[in-house]
Formats: structure tokens, sequence, C-alpha cells
């Protein structure tokens, strides 16, 4: 098993080399550049100019490229285009707890409503109970993000005032935990939305697949109360399916965390991603990049490990 | 299960860990000492005159980026640095330069000697106390051969600032400049006694610019939350006298629909440059009052000239008797703007517009073109001359509704007289590339100017600017060089206004835009908010006065 994840992790490098190497030039390829965003009479076009060459933008792009990759390797992303003198890492680091939390609690969240409905609606087939979860999770699936998101801030936020209309704390007012949470749910329930419908439905069939299995008559044969078999012998065989899914939905959080922040004004990196985006903040742009890829690849290798620990049959 | 616990533990740390991190920066936030208490003390009686006390919340769609002056460039930035600096000079509401920092300045007769008084008494946020040394500081950085900021264009006139003593100061200029008053001399004063041992190279990078501020302003920097907000509040010792609103939050939201969203929610209490057509929307909810009045700006329709289509100068105006520009600022607009015949504001001083005007008239537009010589020869309803049709595309940039919507209206009413104009929204730094040098990839263009409130129209028409300046359209006119050349020497206002009306006569006759209309702005702001006066460069024009009546 050790040697499997030291595999898993070497063969991380060259992948997340090429991100950085695609990405680099695919931002260089976009049109727009930062002093472009400088357009105003009082700013002389030479002035424009010497910011280009002072921060080598003029440079050929695999000469920039190399030198970011050259100070990167020795830990330095380098300094924001825009925000003058910040270090990239810094900005990066100001934003990060704000997404971990988003993402952690989004995830939960999914987990703590799909997995159930799944299970019910699994033992349930075709009931009532079902057929409404069914209606529910198409839904969730069907509906985007952003659209959600939209309507939420109207009815709740706007509207009823339940809700913060966005931000990830009330201002001026003193730090409470309750506060935190009540700027957190609408988000973290957006985020999840999309995710909680594919993992119900994925758990509904691995379910009912389980359910037929032979153990499990055993296991009612065996006089245990029904709930005992569903939820002991059943889910932990049924969850197998649904783990290696997650692994692959947790790139989609991230995706989904850049709208999200977006709507909300939650300040984390997502909506650092979009406005750097905007701004042509190449250092930022690049250093996200990296950390986002990193994520990535730390998901995949978590549901990957997550798959030895649940599934027996496996071997390394 | 024994495994299923520890994977419980591990979610429940995860937890736990991710708070505590957010907790963690968020709690400087929480520990601000200057939590404003509600002014339950005061009575009735008082209620008549300025009342202290009160946050506002101001929402803006753009995120600051460095608080020094002569390093951003972006006006998110420059909003702070006005709650947080002050300037030897300021203007009024009619642009007229007034002396802030400064006690008096006297200009030479040969107009080359600038000398600044300086007020006694004025301290800095620290305590210190301003004085000429700041002032030779502040103006000494944009001379510096290590100055790597943007600004220096704006100081190219000045040969030298020296200390006379401890309150006064003396600029000399290489040449006469027109701008220095009223522009070079209202940049922001930066703390000498701060910043004199950091090397000018690193001054545009250095932490003061970002984390740790200190002015002259009404307000002290308080904190900045990157993404979310900035926080200032009252200077008590601020020379004008003790702003009335003890905070001013600075907030930042993602887009318009949010900022809405938010005034609507009363999560933000003022929002500059909401656009016309949502202004309706915004006054109908409750405790919010909106103070409209025109920008200092306009929007054109600019032409390529380095394209054939529209060289010959009877083409432009031809497209310009074209353009209803009533019927896009009545429609479009929703009546919010006025039609706009030069490149100069009505608000400013040198506005003239006893010019040459080309209104709404398809005949006379057709008669000019056929005159050029386009005719439609081959009967498709476009224009065509030496077997070229008149066909080109109007750029304009995305998330400008209003810029987004001319460029089709100008689609149909040029088609009108047989002209086929198709419109390109393109991304802002894209668009910008694109249109500028050394590209100039567009053949017409929507777009706007903000204007100085020193009227100044040199950088974008004369011929010298079109290889690298902002005279991008590629417009010249020798007489006209010559016109801006001798205004950029005059001195007196009158005589420069003079020199202006024949400018902008010239430049109307032309045509190398077609002047489509000057827009108003808005602002929105809490209801019960006094002793704000409008100022159509300035959201936040003399805003210590400000004060919320309870």
């Amino acid at each position: 098993m050790l040697s499997y994840i030291i595999r898993r992790i070497l063969m991380v490098i060259p992948l997340l080399l090429g991100i950085t190497i695609v990405s680099f030039a695919i931002m260089k390829l976009a049109p727009g550049d930062p002093a472009s965003l400088m357009m105003d009479p009082t700013i002389s076009p030479a002035d424009k100019e010497r910011f280009m060459e002072r921060y080598g933008l003029n440079d050929p792009v695999h000469i920039q490229y190399l030198k970011w990759l050259g100070a990167m390797l020795q830990g330095d992303f380098g300094t924001s285009l825009i925000r003058k003198g910040v270090p990239v890492i810094e900005m990066i680091m100001n934003r990060m707890p704000n997404t971990i939390l988003l993402m952690v609690v989004s995830t939960i969240l999914s987990i703590l409503i799909s997995i159930p409905f799944g299970v019910i609606s699994a033992t349930r087939p075709y009931s009532k109970l079902d057929y409404s979860v069914t209606v529910t999770s198409f839904f969730g699936v069907a509906t985007p993000n952003f659209f959600l998101g939209l309507i939420l801030i109207m009815v709740f936020a706007v509207q009823n005032n339940w809700f913060p209309t966005g931000g990830v704390a009330t201002l001026n007012a003193p730090f409470s935990i309750w506060d935190r949470i009540h700027h957190l749910i609408m988000p973290a329930f957006v985020l999840a939305s999309a995710d909680m419908a594919g993992l119900t439905r994925y758990t509904r069939s691995s379910m009912l697949e389980v359910i037929k299995q032979d153990y499990m008559r055993t296991a009612r044969a065996k006089g245990f109360r029904e709930n005992k078999v569903i939820y002991k012998h059943g889910l932990r065989n049924g969850l197998i399916p649904v783990i290696t899914i997650f692994g692959l939905m947790i790139p989609s959080f991230i995706g989904g965390a850049v709208i999200v922040e977006k709507i909300f004004t939650w300040s984390g990196i997502g909506l650092l991603f979009v406005d750097s985006a905007f701004q042509r903040d190449y250092p930022v742009l690049m250093g996200l990049t990296v950390i986002s890829s990193v994520f990535v690849v730390i998901g995949n290798l978590i549901a990957d490990i997550l798959y030895a620990i649940f599934d027996p049959r496996i071997e390394y | 299960m024994k495994l299923r616990k520890a994977s419980w533990w591990l979610i429940s740390l995860t937890l736990i860990l991710s708070i505590f991190l957010t907790a963690c920066t968020g709690g400087n936030s929480s520990e601000d000492p200057k939590e404003t208490p509600g002014d339950d003390g005061k009575t009735e009686e008082e209620a008549t005159g300025p009342q202290q006390g009160g946050d506002l919340i101001i929402g803006s769609t753009g995120a600051p980026t460095v608080f020094n002056p002569l390093y951003s460039t972006d006006t998110s930035s420059s909003d702070i640095e006005g709650f947080i600096y002050d300037s030897l000079v300021s203007s009024d509401t009619e642009f007229n330069p007034t002396m802030s920092m400064a006690e008096s300045i006297d200009i030479s007769e040969d107009g080359l000697t600038f000398t600044a008084k300086l007020k006694k008494g004025i301290k800095w946020h620290d305590g210190e106390e301003f004085t000429a040394d700041d002032v030779v500081f502040t103006f000494s950085i944009p001379k510096d051969a290590n100055y790597n900021g943007e600004r220096g264009s704006a100081f190219e006139a000045m040969e030298s600032v020296t200390k006379v003593d401890d309150y006064t100061v003396e600029f000399k200029l290489s040449k006469k400049d027109a701008s220095f008053y009223p522009v070079s001399l209202s940049y922001y004063i930066l703390p000498e006694h701060i910043l004199k041992d950091v090397p000018v190279a690193e001054l545009g990078e250095h932490e003061f610019n970002t984390k740790s501020p200190i002015g002259t302003g009404p307000f002290k920097f308080v904190e900045w939350k990157d993404g979310e907000y900035v926080k200032v509040e009252a200077f008590d010792d601020y020379f004008k006298g003790h702003p009335y609103l003890d905070t001013l939050t600075y907030k930042i939201v993602p887009d318009m629909d949010a900022m809405i969203a938010q005034i609507q929610a009363g999560d933000i209490h003022f929002a500059a440059g909401v656009p016309g057509t949502d202004i309706e929307t915004v006054k109908s909810f409750p405790g919010v009052k909106v103070e409209s009045g025109l920008g200092l700006s306009y929007t054109y329709l600019g032409y390529n000239q380095k394209n054939e289509l529209f060289k010959d100068k009877k083409v432009r105006q031809a497209i310009t008797h074209a353009i209803d520009r009533e019927a896009i600022v009545s429609s479009v607009m929703n009546g919010d703007g006025k039609v706009a015949h030069v490149p100069e504001s009505p608000l400013s001083f040198a506005y003239n517009d006893d010019v040459p005007k080309f209104e709404f008239d398809v005949e006379k537009a057709k008669s000019l073109l056929a005159e050029a010589g386009w005719k439609d020869s081959d009967g498709d309803g476009i224009l065509d001359k030496d077997g070229k049709k008149f066909s080109f595309t109007v750029k304009t940039n995305q998330g400008n509704k209003v810029r987004e919507d001319i460029v089709v209206v100008l689609q149909e009413q040029l088609k009108e007289v047989g002209i086929e104009a198709k419109p390109e929204i393109v991304e802002w730094s894209a668009f910008i590339e694109q249109i500028s040098a050394p590209n100039w990839n567009y053949d017409a263009l929507v777009l706007g100017w903000s204007l100085s409130t020193f009227p100044d129209q040199y950088d974008i028409f004369h011929t010298s600017q079109m290889e690298a300046g902002l005279n991008f359209v590629w417009y010249s006119n020798p007489e006209a060089d010559k016109l801006m050349e001798e205004a950029k020497q005059i001195l007196d206002q009158d005589e420069y206004k003079a020199a202006y009306a024949d400018i902008y006569k010239m430049l109307a006759e032309d045509q190398p835009y077609t002047f489509l209309y000057y827009p108003n702005v808005h602002r929105v702001m809490p209801a019960d908010l006094e002793g704000y006066v409008f100022h159509a460069k300035d959201d936040f024009y003399d805003i210590s006065k400000w004060w919320l009546k309870k």
C-alpha cells in the first residue's frame, strides 16, 4: 500500500508540470494584458510600456514560463501585478480558509443529505418516497448553480431578509460563530446541491444492487434487524462505488466554488481566480492553477486510498 | 466498525480545523475596539444640526489595488486614497482649483515658478506635523530616475521642487504647462517622516501602500480585508474639522446585480455608478435616495482613420447625420443623458458647443455619401465604391449594457442609408489590446472617455499621439495640432477657453468621432444622509461633512 501511494505521488509530478505548461500557454494566448487596463489619458503609453518591461511581460512566452517555473520551484510564486508588491502566496493564503470552509461544509452537507436519501430510496424502490427523491434530485442536477444561487438570494435574502445577500461575515459586527454559519448556509447549500443529486442517484443504484446480494439474505436469515442489515452489511458495500464517484467530484467542487463564490461574494480563491483572470494578473492565476491542481490531485489520491481501505477485495 | 470511526474522526477534525482557520483570519475584524455604539445619548432637541456618528457602507464593483497615489491607476484605489490623503489644491464643484493644504499659490510672471505657502498645524494620522519636507519628498519621487510608477507624465514639465522654509515650497517648471496647477498640484501628499529611507525603486511595492498607509486626510486607515472590504475611521485631528461619520467601509461586490440586491437588503448604503437603466428600480427601495447629475464624460463612435472607408471627412459627417442620437438617448438610455457635439463636457469651463452640428438627417447623409462616391450599383441595398462594399464592424466592450445596445441600434440606423455595420462585443482587456497601439485592429468602436477636470485634448487628438498614444483613431489635422500645442502654454482661463473654442470647432467639423452623448451619473445613498454635495468627478466630495440624521 505504501509503495502504491508513493508511486501515485511520483506520478503527480509530470502531471502538474503538464498542467502548468498548458495553463501558461492558454493564459498568454488569450488576448489582453494587464497594461491595457490602465487605459487612462493621464497615464502615458510610455509609462505603460515601462510597466510591461519591468515585469518582463514583453519577453518571449517560453522565457517567461521558465523564469516563472524556476522561481516557483524555489517556493516563490512571485508578486501580484495588480496588487503591486503583494506576494501571490499571501493573497492565496488569505483566501484559502474561506474556500476550504465552504468546500468542507458543502461536502458534509451533500453526504449527510444524499446518502440517507439514496438508501431510503433503494430500500423502498418505486414507492412515493423514492419517486419524490428521484424527481428532486433531477431538479438538482438540472438547475445550474448560478441560477439556484440567484433565486435563493432573491427569495431568502432580498425579499425575506432571512439570510445575508453575501459575504463571509457581517460588516462592522463582532465575530460570532452563528454569524459565520448564517453566511455559510446558502452558498454551501448551492455548492452541495448539484453533487447531492448525483450522489443520491449513485447511492440508490449501488444499494439496489447490494440489497439483492446473498449475504444480505444470509444476514436477515441470521435474525439481524432490518436496519442493521441495511446499514451495517449493506451500506459498507454499497458505498464503495460512491467513494470513487466522490473522489471524481472534488474537481467539480473547485469549479463550482468559482461560480458560487462570485454570486455570494464569498471571498475565497474562486473569487480571486475570476478577478485575476479579468485583470490578467498572471502570477496570481498561475499560483492558483498550481494550488488547485494540487488539490484535485490530492483529492483523487484520497479517493484511491479510501477505496483501498473500504474495499477489502482490492490489493496493492 | 473501527474504520468507520476513524473516518468520522477525520471528517470532524477537518471541519474543526477549517472553522479554526477562518476564525483566526476573521478575528482581527471582530476585535476592532472602535465598534460604533448606537448614538443613543443624543436628544431630540439636538437633531437640527449635523450629528456625530454612524457607519457608512459604500459598495464598489472594483477592488482596490494599492493606496499610493503615485502608483495606483484604478478608481477604487483613488476613492480610498481620497479618504486617507489630502493634497495642496483640490477642485470645487465647478472644477476651479481650491486651496486644500496650501494656504496660497503664487505664480511668477513668466509662469515658470510656483510658490506654495502651506497651512500650519496640519497633522499626519500618526500625530507628526505636516511640513514642506513632505511636499518636496512627494514631488521628488516621480522625478527620480528609479521611479517605476505610471504617473511620470503628470510631472514632466516640473524641473525642480525645493523647500524655502518649513511652510513654503517652490516649484520650477522647464516650460509653461497649463495643467500643472490644476492637475499636478492636486496629487496627494505622502509622509516624508515614514518613507524617506525607502529607496524609490522599492516604493511602489512597499508595505506602507497596502498595510499601513498614513495620510493627512479625514479618515484613518483601519483594515483591508482582501476581496471583502477596506475600512477607515474618522481622524480626530483632521485640519478641516472632525468628520461626522465614525467609519466608512468600502465593500467590494462582484457586479452591479449583486450591488443592487445588497442595496435593497440594506447591506450597502452608498453606491456610485449605478446605471441609469436600473435607477427606477433602486428608487423604489425604502430608505434610499438617488442623487443624479451629468457626469464628466462622453461616449463616442470612433472611426479607424487608417481604414480607407473612413479617410474622407464627408463620410464621417454622413454617418453622424445618419445616426439618431436623440433616439439613442431617449430609448436605449431612457432619456438618461444629453446628446454630445464636442469632446468636452458641458460641465467644463472650456465647453463650447458653437460648432458645426450634424443633426439626424437621412437625406443629407445619403447625399454626402453620394458626393463621396458611394453608390448602390448592384442593388443589394448596401453602398459600394470601386467594387468594395460599405461594410464594417463596430466593436465595443462587454459588460456595458448601454454600449452593447447602441451597437445594435447603430446597425439598424446605418442600414437606412445603405451602410452595413456589424456589432462585435469583446471582453474589456482584449478589447483595449485590439484597438490600441500597435494593433489598431478594428473598423469602428463605441467607447467613452472620462474627462479630467482640466480640459486638454492633446493626448487624444494630436497627431503625435497616433503611433503610441491614445489617438488610436489616427486623426490628424495639422491646424488643430498647432492650436493644441499653443493652448498648453496658456495659463489664463479665459484665453484658454477661447483657444479651445477654435479647437472644438475643428474637431466637430472633422468628426474623428461621432460624439454620441454625455451620460448622467447616479449615486445611491441613505435617505437620511445630509451634507452631500454633487460633484461630477468626485463621488465622495467633502465626505468629512457628510452626516446621518437619526
